[in-house]
């Protein structure tokens, strides 16, 4: 069994093994990535199809685009989505980030179960989160009272009840990225900042607040993604007429596919896709000066 | 006229929940003085810097700083700076906005905020360093950083807990040296939390031994070994033997008694001993010799003590050799043995001994 030759074969089937295993491996990494990506991709190719057709190709065009732009409905769903994350972005930063800072720094009764809840609008599925809203604004009185508003020369009414939902949703986000950060923040750095005459205000101001900016950034960007991508939670409590991009191309698709819808499809998957990359790169770059700073 | 001390802290006791962290700690410190606190780690040293500098409350007594007494003053409103462990130096600012940052609270006129700027930074030799961030410094800068972000506000009071802890053997040996130097130079009061005796040995002027959230011991360095107040003090300090024994008398001479029968002459005894207890002699290692049974002649004088034994184990070490020598009641003790002439012939193994020291060195302590 220990002879020299049975050796040699032994070595050579090894090495006949290592290699079919590598190409296996590469093969069902590729397999992934277009079980993956293939879709999308397909999605992006169509929308640039000289045809109606979303199955044959007929050749190159942007038409589709400038179709897309000049559908009135569309236009204002697009500017509805975009005021919307805005504003809901803004007020979730706030309450989230002002959340993590009390979850992470007091010790208050209770505190575990308020801890928990945060949680759970990042939990629950959102349907049963979107009916719970609804219900809210109807027993409540709130209703689907819009806001009207002029966003940069367009004139928006957007309900009080969607800006509404869309923050209780993202407040959870942004208070677990930005808690994320403050956990990993040394906190000899705010003493260091009384210890230099700092009164409680202008540590925060100066250290504690430039410390997490990376989280809350962060924190935003996903808040204003996850808001701009909302389908159910808009749709439930929107009320009628209200529609924000996605629910417009729900509603468009019940009058069949075109490749108008490709082209909206895109413009959306371009913009959440860099908005993710943007908060990824944010929070690896911050992620790499903590290790300097704890010397690593 | 009483003195008034930098720092006087009297009967401080801080409690976490159950647990007691510093136990009734009574210090003075004086004015430019280099005063350690040294002990174990968990030995409350730290807690009682913090409560100093207002990071804790005390749980009970008094912290007067210059004769004012501190109560629940907030730490940014207290005469002194710290120098952290990790020297939390501020990430996202450079060198310089770190120094400048305790002026600019203090609304210091800008002018004199980059012209003192200019002067710590000098101080600490750091000068071309001014715009870099602190992690492109080497530990040792952000060190020196750290310091000079605290003296540029001329405290009355500098703290410094485990500065030198993260830094390696040589560049501490240095910065201990450096840092001796500059508080001489200022003339600020420094409190310097360690738990490495020789740091505190060599750079203090006085040392509080801490243990147990209890100071056993406020002194100067060289007392502080050669007169150790309690067993804890001896044994954490240098090397020490210590022997079990009966005090047999204590004036008008202190006399102690071995297991063996051995009465021998002892120089002090600890506070609370009384005759006919068990107690323990403490003495270092480095103040006893060997004798042979042929050099004696009668009986010791009677500030000598004299005790059989016999030779164990040597070891080697270079300026001396450690000596293991069993005494005839089994307790092993070390002598150690300049080697002071070349070629001298060295002790044999299991070679009976007489074990000889000035009862001066030797200290009777509670058990």
């Amino acid at each position: 069994m220990t002879t020299p030759s049975s050796a040699g074969y032994n070595a050579r089937r090894d090495r006949l093994r290592a290699k079919l295993g590598g190409w296996s491996l590469t093969t069902y990494g590729i397999l992934a990535f277009a079980f993956l990506y293939l879709p999308i991709l397909i999605l992006v190719i169509f929308s640039f199809n000289d045809s109606r057709s979303v199955s044959k190709w007929a050749g190159f065009t942007i038409d589709w685009y400038f179709k897309m732009i000049k559908d009135g409905q569309i236009m204002l769903s697009v500017w509805n989505s975009l005021f919307l994350a805005i504003v809901s972005t803004a007020i979730a930063t706030v309450l989230g980030t002002l959340a993590a800072m009390g979850l992470e720094r007091y010790s208050f009764r209770g505190k575990t179960a308020v801890d928990a809840m945060f949680y759970l609008p990042v939990i629950i599925p959102d349907i049963a989160m979107a009916i719970m809203l609804l219900l809210f604004f109807n027993m409540s009185g709130i209703g689907f009272t819009p806001w009207k508003v002029n966003f940069f020369g367009v004139k928006l009414a957007v309900p009080y009840s969607v800006i509404i939902g869309h923050v209780a949703f993202n407040t959870s986000f942004v208070a677990i990225v930005v808690r994320a950060r403050l956990a990993q923040m040394d906190r000899t750095l705010e003493e260091a900042a009384q210890d230099l005459y700092a009164n409680a205000w202008q540590t925060f101001r100066r250290v504690t607040l430039p410390m997490l900016m990376p989280g809350i950034v962060g924190g935003a960007l996903l808040a204003f993604t996850l808001s701009l991508d909302d389908f159910v939670i808009t749709f439930f409590t929107s009320g009628a007429g209200f529609n924000t991009l996605p629910v417009r191309v729900f509603g468009m698709i019940k009058k069949g596919v075109t490749p108008k819808i490709n082209a909206v499809s895109t413009l959306m998957l371009a913009v959440s896709l860099s908005l993710v990359i943007l908060s990824i790169l944010l929070r690896s770059r911050s992620g790499d000066e903590d290790a300097v700073q704890m010397g690593f | 006229m009483t003195e008034t001390y930098a720092v006087e802290l009297q009967d401080v006791v801080k409690q976490f929940g159950d647990v007691v962290a510093v136990n009734h700690v009574s210090l003075q410190i004086r004015d430019g003085e280099f005063f350690s606190l040294l002990g174990p780690s968990g030995c409350g040293k730290t807690t009682t810097l913090r409560m100093i500098a207002g990071f804790e409350m005390p749980t009970g007594g008094a912290i007067y700083i210059h004769g004012e007494r501190q109560g629940y003053r907030p730490p940014n409103k207290r005469p002194i700076n710290t120098v952290f462990q990790n020297y939390a130096l501020f990430p996202h600012m450079t060198v310089a906005e770190n120094i400048a940052f305790g002026m600019e609270m203090q609304r210091t006129p800008k002018d004199e905020v980059k012209r003192r700027v200019a002067e710590a930074l000098a101080m600490v030799r750091l000068s071309n360093m001014a715009n870099r961030k602190p992690k492109q410094l080497s530990g040792g800068q952000q060190q020196r950083i750290a310091l000079a972000r605290a003296l540029v506000n001329r405290p009355k009071v500098l703290l410094l807990d485990e500065p030198l802890g993260a830094l390696d053997l040589k560049l501490r040996k240095a910065m201990q040296i450096e840092l001796k130097a500059l508080q001489e130079e200022v003339g600020i009061t420094f409190i310097y939390v360690t738990h490495d005796q020789e740091e505190a040995l060599t750079m203090s002027d006085r040392i509080a031994v801490m243990n147990n959230g209890i100071v056993h011991q406020v002194d100067v360095p060289d007392r502080i070994y050669e007169h150790p107040a309690d067993r804890f003090v001896a044994d954490f300090i240098g090397e020490t033997n210590f022997i079990p024994v009966k005090v047999v008398s204590l004036s008008p001479q202190i006399i102690v008694e071995l297991a063996s029968g051995e009465k021998i002459p002892a120089g002090w005894a600890e506070e609370g001993i009384a005759v006919g207890e068990n107690a323990i002699l403490s003495i270092r290692p480095e103040k006893m010799t060997l004798l042979e049974e042929k050099e004696v002649d009668g009986p010791p004088p009677a500030d000598i003590a004299r005790v059989r034994g016999a030779v164990r184990h040597l070891v080697y070490v270079g300026t001396d050799t450690r000596h293991t020598v069993a005494l005839q009641d089994g307790t092993e003790i070390v002598v150690r043995l300049q080697n002071s002439y070349i070629d001298e012939e060295p002790w044999e193994i299991d070679e009976s001994t007489i074990v000889e020291w000035n009862a001066a060195h030797a200290r009777v302590l509670k058990e």
